[in-house]
């Protein structure tokens, strides 16, 4: 049945980009506030989806190990959020990415910046539902049975989604800079666009490094082991850490901020896709 | 060493030698190559550390008075009439919006001011600080800290564990093993859902305690944690196999890796490996045979099918009643640098909040008896970062200001 609102989402998402696009080309407020409203439906639907997902997987672990108190009910909840494989991280972070642009950049969320998002939603639900990915519910292993799961990938996925999100912050400023176009944003407003969303990632991510290193802590007693996927993401921090010393100590703006928001990003990809299918490791369930 | 240059450097060398160990050389983290710019990313560090922060706590720590208030870039006029409550009305317009200025009378002037983020200059540093204490910690786990293995058989009581290069390493305890469980999802394909392992612990004779040591779970004793690392079984005493020729039979007692000659005959039998579960088949035994000394044939003998025979060969093998007993493996570890690593973390976190959410900001209201005796004000204000929310207290003040008198 879920599988069926993400499809329906993900054409959503498409028709939100679409409308977005089409207000760009056209000056048009009206499409645009359309657009807008759709994003705001397809959000809605799509957190309503995610809990029930949870409410599902929760229902199916109570079979597992029924809980005796509250507070096992209450870790039981924790442990079930939708977050556990690959197919339900891809959904969660296309639900990241309206999220977060309506929470951090609203004003902004219009034209061509607003197709870019909606686009990228789109284009992670397809993945998740037509991309042969397993979206079975399946039953959680040992190592995954810990209450840092939920804030690990909660915070790296909020993290994932806002270098996202300056990446199509910086290709619109690239492609501004050469050929200037009315409706969007003016150069210094894109730059100041692509820093911020640096900066959440950036902290989301630190987060999402450190809460992993406890529970690798607790879990095999190391909280680093350079696995490939902790490996990749330190490279990842690395490379926002240059980005934002250059511009906060340098000084650096503009077009070489946003080549550096470019190269984040694909070292993000890399550390999220390419290492769960070239290089094994400590999160191989991940696929 | 505090230059700039340096450190972006530094971090760009460690992210392609970190990318060149995901992909090519594994073990590059702990070869000089790569711990060579890390040590000197330290150092970068630690000079930026020692050069600039003095300078921030004094910045931090300097008052913001009425006449450095004074010297803030103008940012907006208002005037308001003769009769205007002045005081009272630029103080409420100012703790409305941003939260109870200071007072300060100058002259002819009165000064309200005020002023966020006091803290913003420490917030690099504390992120450097943090870093600095995380590799600490790292190379403290190095010298000072131990890591080894330990096998537990049920029942036997343990007072040591193997270090990774294979030497022993006594503890002051014993620990014993009282049971081993592994538990599966009924309907998860052999998913495992849980592994347990019931301790207790001894200490010169005396039981100190009953522990549980499970995945995510560990074990914390005398100074050392145990993790529930990885398990397996192993058959109590000899594996009984019965090996018929035409209508010869003969049983086997069969022992780890160490060949039994099969009476009458040139072949040699011997025990490879045990599984309790084999891929969802339940208990299976590996043996191998040979005749002579040819290569050795490899067979696999469930408990549920324990029969295998093949023309070729000539005879028929049956395993006899299979006792199977869990062993498990814990992970043991004492790491005084852990400590420092989240020490480290908790600066990390706290500085780039600081940093980046708490920017300085300052703002004054300077009132003046202009020409006629009307009231002339300036807004003044700065903040060096954060310039949006700057903008919008600042507009939403002034026209606090401006509409104040009406």
């Amino acid at each position: 049945m879920l599988d069926t609102v993400y499809g329906a989402l993900m054409l959503l998402y498409l028709g939100v980009g679409l409308l977005f696009l089409a207000a760009g080309l056209w000056v048009s407020p009206a499409l645009n506030r359309w657009a807008r409203v759709l994003f705001g439906a397809g959000l809605a639907a799509h957190s309503a989806a995610l809990l029930g997902r949870w409410w599902e997987s929760y229902h199916l672990a109570l079979g597992h190990t029924p809980p005796a108190h509250f507070s096992e009910k209450l870790r039981l909840v924790i442990l079930q959020a939708p977050m556990s494989n690959f197919y339900e991280s891809l959904v969660f972070f296309a639900w990241c990415l309206p999220f977060l642009a309506i929470l951090t950049f609203r004003r902004y969320l219009r034209d061509y910046l607003g197709t870019v998002v909606a686009i990228a939603a789109c284009l992670l639900l397809a993945y998740a539902s037509l991309g042969g990915v397993d979206s079975r519910i399946k039953p959680l292993m040992p190592a995954l049975k810990s209450n840092w799961l939920l804030f690990h990938v909660l915070t790296c996925f909020l993290g994932y989604a806002s270098f996202t999100l300056g990446f199509g912050v910086a290709i619109l400023y690239l492609v501004n800079e050469r050929r200037p176009r009315p409706t969007l944003p003016s150069l210094p407003e894109l730059d100041r666009l692509i820093y911020q969303a640096t900066v959440i990632g950036f902290l989301m991510l630190t987060l999402g490094i450190l809460t992993g290193a406890v529970w690798a802590e607790s879990a095999w007693g190391r909280y680093w082991s350079w696995d490939p996927k902790e490996t990749w993401s330190l490279i990842t921090w690395l490379v926002y850490a240059t980005l934002l010393h250059a511009r906060l100590v340098k000084g650096w703006q503009g077009r070489r901020i946003a080549w550096l928001a470019v190269v984040g990003f694909a070292a993000m990809l890399f550390t999220y896709f390419g290492v769960s299918f070239l290089l094994p490791g400590l999160h191989s369930y991940l696929t | 060493m505090t230059s700039i240059r340096l450190t972006v450097f530094l971090l760009l060398i460690l992210a392609v030698l970190a990318v060149v160990g995901t992909v090519a050389a594994p073990n590059i983290y702990y070869q000089v190559w790569f711990l060579a710019p890390l040590g000197l990313l330290a150092l970068n560090l630690l000079a930026c550390l020692v050069e600039g922060l003095p300078q921030a706590v004094r910045k931090t720590t300097r008052p913001f008075t009425g006449e450095m208030a004074l010297t803030l870039p103008e940012r907006g006029r208002f005037t308001w009439p003769e009769e205007a409550k002045a005081s009272s009305l630029a103080q409420e317009a100012m703790r409305r919006e941003l939260g109870r200025p200071r007072r300060k009378i100058m002259d002819d002037k009165e000064v309200f001011f005020y002023s966020r983020g006091r803290l913003r200059p420490l917030g690099p540093y504390l992120v450097h600080l943090g870093l600095v204490l995380v590799l600490a910690g790292g190379v403290v786990g190095k010298f000072w800290g131990v890591e080894g293995r330990m096998l537990l058989q049920p029942g036997l009581p343990v007072s040591s564990f193997e270090l990774d290069d294979r030497k022993t390493r006594p503890l002051a305890f014993q620990v014993q093993l009282d049971r081993f469980q592994v538990f599966f999802y009924e309907e998860g394909g052999g998913t495992p859902k849980e592994f347990r392992s019931d301790l207790t612990i001894f200490e010169e004779g005396e039981e100190k305690g009953k522990f549980i040591c499970r995945v995510n779970e560990p074990v914390v004793f005398g100074g050392f944690t145990f993790y529930q690392s990885s398990y397996g079984v192993m058959p109590l005493g000899a594996v009984p196999v019965q090996v018929s020729r035409g209508d010869k039979r003969h049983t086997l007692e069969l022992l780890m890796r160490r060949w039994t000659p099969l009476p009458e005959s040139e072949f040699q039998f011997m025990l490879v490996r045990v599984e309790a579960n084999l891929q969802g088949y339940g208990p299976a035994v590996q043996l191998a045979f040979r005749s002579g000394a040819a290569h050795p044939q490899i067979i696999w003998l469930l408990r549920k099918q324990p029969e295998w025979a093949d023309p070729r060969v000539g005879f028929r093998v049956a395993l006899g009643p299979l006792n199977l007993e869990y062993y498990s493996v814990l992970q043991v570890k004492q790491d005084p640098g852990v400590w420092w690593v989240y020490a480290g973390f908790i600066l990390l976190l706290a500085g780039m909040y600081i940093a980046f959410f708490r920017p300085s900001q300052r703002w004054a209201v300077v009132l003046q008896r202009g020409k006629g005796g009307r009231w002339d004000g300036r807004l003044l204000g700065a903040s060096p970062r954060g310039r949006e929310t700057f903008a919008i207290h600042t507009e939403r003040l002034l026209a606090r200001l401006q509409g104040g008198a009406s």
